[in-house]
């Protein structure tokens, strides 16, 4: 009795039809484009066999190739050092800030609070210039630091308010606990707020990695150098490093996607949960 | 909520003292003031240095700028364009630059698609994801794996999806119209839409956001809605969406600024052929990929971008609110 309203079997007519229609659609929409350049990497020449046709014989020679010469794992590597330097700066930094707005009286407050909530409608890409030559003038331009302080500046409102939003549900009383136990102000955030806001501080932080992780915008605009590229910042060279070889193309991008893909499905739980607030279990 | 409100009461007789009580305790044990002071600048500091450096510079930047003679001719030093020619860069942007109407039409048809079409569409899916089912959280699983491919891989894949030599949009094409061998993505019109539909399905994000806030709408509500004999869509129509309402209202704020901001897709599938351009590319190719390029122009057109900003969330506000102002102005007439 307790879930009749969630259980398929048992409702309406027009509400099954309608989830299966809405289930068969997430899976065609999410797994076409996937499937497809899977198939396509291992012809031997794609443009023989166009769309969906199953490949003659299975070809791996473009995944030898770029095994050899590409050197995913640095552009991976550059990847993971940025976006998770970028996650641990941006989040330490406003999970403080969004404590201290959420939780103390002081003057300005509702400044702090104004000017972050204008950053959600500024766009990044309307800073384009000053940012470039800010970067410039830094003296960093070119160099993985540049990225790392563009992505941690980068999104703040949307972290501050999801981390507030979590500070808000906790209880006063449990400050109140902790300093009368002695703490400090720096021991009762360290101690029990942090560790009490993690679900939070996490969706906040799973929702900056995926911004970082794929972002490439500014990882085009500020660094030239191929060693220190990301990896969406690479994907822009391969349209004509693999003018004519598309068993090349398609075995690069199969491996250029496989790692976030792998990544998901071990941590899914992780992410699902993060992303869901901490309301569904993955 | 009752009992809240009991609690308020009760309280509030208690408020003076209350508060007395608060004082008193946070001073003996807080310590001094100037230690919470100090404890709230060391907070603040770096997320206001933050916006300081990426935000509130650029931004004053961009606005003075932007009434600048400022491009590659004088690269170091922009000239203030004086009082008569105040809106000389906003001038040329309106009249003689021959992207800019293009990409406000294309970019403003995105974000209104983000609302109207992207919304909805994870809002059903999501409550599709709702259901018991078997095998209903493998397909949930599967659906946010794009969202973890970068949409520049995504891009380069829909490029090859739609090519005429060996995509697979044309042979569905070839269908209806044996004869049809062109690029779409080369075709004005069926261009901004094949752009349109290499990102507008991928949903997973706001889906799960949406899908954590129903999982979250207490058991008791739909229990009670189950015994007026409301079930299924009807239900989720009446009970579940009303009270998801705040979340798709920031999802939907998310998604209308990413289709305006669009710049992926554009630069990977058209490089703003065939009438796709969209602002965030029109600033980039003015600001950096040109020659010649037009720094000032370029944080007009940026200012003009940070205004439509604030407009669309006005505007989703404002949709958001409508229902109630509609049956506010009912209540009012009778």
């Amino acid at each position: 009795m307790k879930q009749k309203f969630r259980t398929l079997n048992q409702l309406p007519l027009g509400t099954r039809i309608i989830t299966y229609f809405c289930l068969g659609w997430a899976l065609l929409v999410s797994l076409t484009p996937i499937v497809w350049l899977f198939l396509s990497s291992l012809k031997e020449d794609p443009l023989a066999r166009p769309g969906f046709q199953l490949p003659e014989s299975i070809h791996l020679e473009g995944y030898i190739s770029t095994f050899r010469d590409l050197h995913v794992m640095r552009y991976f590597g550059n990847s993971m050092l940025i976006s998770i330097v970028s996650v641990v700066i941006s989040i330490v930094m406003i999970s403080m800030s969004a404590y201290v707005v959420a939780r103390m009286e002081f003057k300005g407050k509702r400044l702090v609070n104004v000017m972050l909530a204008t950053t959600l409608f500024i766009p990044a890409t309307a800073l384009t210039y000053p940012v470039y030559n800010l970067v410039n003038q830094l003296g960093i331009y070119n160099t993985r630091a540049a990225l790392i302080l563009i992505y941690s500046c980068s999104g703040i409102a949307v972290s501050f308010f999801v981390i507030k939003n979590y500070y808000d549900h906790i209880p006063k009383e449990m400050e109140d606990a902790a300093r009368i136990d002695g703490c400090g102000y720096f021991q009762t955030f360290w101690h029990v707020i942090f560790p009490m806001a993690r679900p939070g501080i996490m969706t906040a932080g799973v929702l900056a990695f995926l911004n970082n992780w794929n972002e490439y915008y500014w990882a085009s605009l500020v660094i030239i150098d191929r060693d220190k590229l990301t990896v969406p910042a690479l994907l822009s060279t391969f349209t004509t490093a693999f003018r004519t070889n598309y068993n090349g193309l398609f075995s690069a991008m199969v491996i250029i996607i496989l790692p976030p893909i792998l990544l998901y499905c071990i941590f899914n739980k992780f992410f699902i949960e993060a992303l869901s607030g901490g309301a569904v279990k993955g | 909520m009752k009992l809240k409100e009991e609690v308020k009461i009760l309280l509030f007789f208690k408020e003076d003292e209350m508060k007395q009580i608060e004082k008193r305790s946070n001073r003996g044990i807080s310590g001094p003031e100037w230690k919470r002071r100090g404890f709230i600048f060391v907070f603040l500091f770096p997320t206001l240095l933050a916006f300081c450096t990426f935000y509130l510079y650029p931004l004053l930047t961009v606005f003075f700028t932007s009434f600048a003679k400022w491009d590659y001719s004088n690269l170091t030093s922009p000239e203030f364009w004086g009082w008569t020619n105040l809106f000389n860069n906003y001038q040329y942007i309106f009249e003689t630059y021959p992207y800019f109407w293009e990409a406000l039409r294309n970019s403003v048809t995105w974000a209104l698609l983000g609302i109207f079409v992207q919304i909805p569409i994870s809002t059903l899916i999501a409550l599709a994801f709702s259901r018991k089912m078997r095998g209903i959280k493998l397909i949930r699983n599967i659906y946010i794996i794009p969202c973890m491919i970068s949409s520049a891989a995504l891009g380069i894949i829909f490029l090859q999806l739609y090519s005429p030599t060996y995509g697979i949009i044309n042979p569905i094409i070839h269908l209806f119209n044996p004869s049809f061998s062109e690029n779409i993505l080369l075709m004005k019109g069926p261009a901004f839409w094949a752009m349109t539909g290499a990102y507008i399905f991928f949903t997973g994000t706001t889906t799960l956001m949406i899908l954590g806030n129903i999982m979250a709408v207490p058991e008791e509500v739909r229990e009670a809605a189950l015994l007026d004999g409301a079930s299924g869509f009807v239900q989720d129509f009446y009970i579940t969406i009303p009270m998801i309402k705040n979340t798709l209202k920031t999802v939907s704020i998310l998604s209308a600024t990413a289709g305006f901001l669009l710049y992926n897709e554009v630069y990977f599938l058209t490089k703003g052929a065939a009438g796709t351009y969209s602002i965030s590319y029109v600033i980039r190719e003015l600001a950096i990929t040109s020659p010649r390029a037009q720094f000032g122009r370029a944080n007009s057109v940026a200012f003009l971008q940070i205004i439509a900003g604030m407009l669309i969330i006005v505007f989703v506000n404002l949709i958001y609110e409508l229902p109630e102002i509609c049956s506010k102005l009912r209540r009012d007439r009778t």
